[in-house]
């Protein structure tokens, strides 16, 4: 293998958050960059407490889901039936070990309930009402469906609904055009972090796509596609065409060619300019390395995305902020 | 060069422990056989009779014969959930555009991996789960029963057994396949692990890891401990050796050693590059397999066929 690449300026703890890359109207570009910051310090308090790369990612991931500006947990977009439909994945690079959930509601926060099916069982994923169950294991409450969807999935489902006859399109949802420009519909939220011990961990949580078949699993919770994580390596999260992220296994992808001697930058960019050339679609990623070096990339609109470290924070959202 | 032979095709019944009864290896190896042989049929068929790509329609047709046969753990014969219910994954994917289509825990259709090519080649997705899938089953007009009709004695004896920990499991069926064309495909089925908790998903129905294919490269599928093969993407993975250099059989044997070595779990995987070379590997004391290519005609077995030392004209 390559020699790697080393950050000439390594940091010890980092955290990176995103909050999805997609086509971002200018009325949501507020309450995205507070959003993604506001998470990256939770996380961040997390870290400089000598907390674990887990913990942190999984509270930055938490403080997404309540929020309602994004597409998890609260805020999550509404499957076929009209209803909140959720996936998340969270993994631990020491060990390897993860946890993932696909289609499962009545819960405001998927991505503790994946850390459930990781610590309280011995499976990595588990979907529907048998993951739920861990959460009344554990002594959580269940919410409403209700008390998760928001006034504008409602709308966008109105919309949906609208454009889309579900008649003519019994099989197939929004036009792949659409989902793969990244033009129609919100995202996924991510984040992925580097512990003061240096262990590595990364998490991905969604509602999927408006309208969606009810049952249908896009990359979130797939392991190698939504995330990936690998002390050895570095921690991946990743965002966009759901169908297509899954088929080219990106996060995964992107690790490996960090493996190969690629910057996290760099290993970001190729691995979105590959999925496009091969299956079309477009998306984002963000990489942090056990070295504290962080790579992030994407090829929508937009993309919010904000890290702390002890240099201090940087936050983006324009293509042109990737430039700092 | 009588290694490089197109078209192939390698179908694995699962892994696990060897069974003590010589009947039932018998068994295991015709129906492997039986398996491989269907794939190589459609593989053969004249120009006139195929278009597209006959190493999907190979694979398929192999995995659906493993699903039908109760003997193994997919379809008829899937291993019991905790509470004795049915619940199948499988998935296929296409090496020539990396299209894929994914099912889990569905429990009324009796070919999964039929419904799996439905829902690649129907819909704009890749994976369905649960009601979803199965109401998708209704929709595509594909016939569904009630999963009494998969559940054989076997499996609820074994349920007892695992349940009082003192089973054995062999589990998930497999194929990849590269046509007279060089296009590549796989194909998973599972009835999963023997008393897992409702809803769990492990790795068949997962693109990367328990199966991948691609055209410029070959096609794999993996056997063994779901949750470790997931760790390690593990079909993905021994592609991406292959990509870099390593024999099929070089390959498949690196990532099992690295399955044991990096999350202690065991299992196998089946390997065909794009120019008909395969691997076939395991950690655990048995894997079924059949394979079929012109040079070798059929062969099976219930181990290790070779280890990348030895010259084969098969690795």
């Amino acid at each position: 293998l390559a020699k790697p690449y080393s950050c000439s300026d390594a940091m010890a703890a980092c955290v990176v958050v995103h909050g999805g890359a997609w086509a971002i109207p200018d009325t949501l570009v507020v309450a995205n960059v507070t959003g993604v910051q506001e998470a990256a310090d939770k996380a961040w308090t997390v870290l400089s407490a000598n907390g674990s790369a887990l913990s942190a990612v999984e509270a930055a991931i938490r403080c997404l889901e309540d929020n309602p500006s994004f597409n998890a947990g609260t805020g999550a977009v509404l499957n076929e039936a009209g209803k909140v439909e959720m996936d998340a994945i969270l993994m631990n690079g020491k060990d390897l070990k993860c946890g993932a959930v696909a289609c499962v509601s009545g819960v405001p926060n998927p991505v503790t309930l994946a850390r459930l099916v990781m610590e309280k069982t011995d499976h990595v994923m588990m979907v529907g009402s048998g993951a739920e169950r861990l959460w009344d294991e554990a002594g959580f409450q269940r919410i409403s469906n209700e008390s998760l969807v928001t006034e504008a999935a409602k709308e966008e489902f109105q919309q949906f609904k609208k454009f889309h006859n579900t008649v003519d399109n019994l099989f197939k949802s929004q036009s792949a055009d659409e989902m793969s420009t990244g033009s129609l519909g919100h995202e996924t939220v991510g984040a992925v972090a580097v512990d003061n011990d240096g262990n590595v961990a990364c998490g991905t949580s969604t509602g999927g796509i408006t309208g969606k078949r009810v049952g249908r699993v896009g990359d979130v919770p797939i392991i190698g596609a939504g995330g990936y994580c690998d002390n050895a390596v570095g921690a991946a999260s990743t965002t966009g065409y759901g169908e297509s992220i899954l088929k080219v296994t990106l996060a995964r992808k992107a690790l490996w060619l960090i493996e190969h001697g690629k910057s996290p930058k760099e290993a970001a960019q190729t691995a979105l300019e590959e999925m496009h050339e091969k299956v079309g679609g477009c998306g984002g990623i963000i990489i942090v390395k056990p070295d504290g070096c962080t790579g992030i990339h994407f090829t929508t609109k937009r993309m919010p995305w904000a890290v702390c470290s002890q240099h201090g924070r940087k936050h983006g959202i324009e293509p042109e902020d990737l430039h700092q | 060069d009588p290694c490089m032979a197109v078209p192939a095709i390698v179908v694995h019944g699962g892994c696990g422990l060897l069974p003590h009864d010589l009947s039932i290896r018998e068994r295991y190896q015709r129906g492997a056989e039986k398996a491989a042989r269907a794939g190589w049929e459609i593989l053969t068929r004249s120009a006139a009779e195929s278009s597209g790509s006959t190493a999907l329609e190979a694979v398929e047709a192999a995995v659906r014969i493993l699903e039908d046969d109760p003997k193994f753990n997919a379809g008829r014969g899937s291993s019991l959930t905790k509470d004795g219910r049915v619940e199948m994954d499988a998935a296929i994917m296409d090496g020539r555009n990396l299209k894929a289509g994914a099912v889990s825990s569905v429990s009324t259709v009796a070919n999964p991996v039929t419904l799996a090519r439905r829902v690649m080649e129907q819909t704009d997705y890749v994976m369905l789960v649960a009601s979803g899938a199965e109401r998708f089953a209704a929709d595509a007009g594909i016939p569904v029963t009630s999963q009494e009709e998969f559940i054989t004695d076997m499996a609820r004896s074994k349920l007892d057994a695992a349940l009082r920990n003192t089973g054995t499991d062999h589990d998930t069926v497999g194929a990849v396949a590269v046509d007279k064309d060089g296009n590549v495909a796989g194909a998973t089925s599972t009835g999963g692990l023997t008393g897992k908790l409702r809803g769990r998903v492990a790795d068949s129905p997962l693109v990367g890891s328990g199966l991948y294919a691609d055209n410029a490269v070959g096609a794999s599928s993996a056997t063994g401990h779901g949750e470790s093969i997931m760790k390690l993407t593990l079909s993905r993975l021994a592609l991406w050796l292959v990509e870099d250099g390593r024999s099929p059989q070089e390959a498949t044997e690196e990532v099992v050693g690295l399955m044991g070595r990096r999350v202690d779990g065991l299992g196998g995987l089946i390997l065909i590059d794009k120019s008909g070379r395969m691997g076939i590997n395991t950690s655990t004391e048995c894997i079924t397999w059949a394979s079929f290519n012109q040079s070798d005609g059929l062969r099976s077995g219930l181990q290790n066929p070779i280890h990348s030392g030895e010259r084969s004209c098969m690795m």
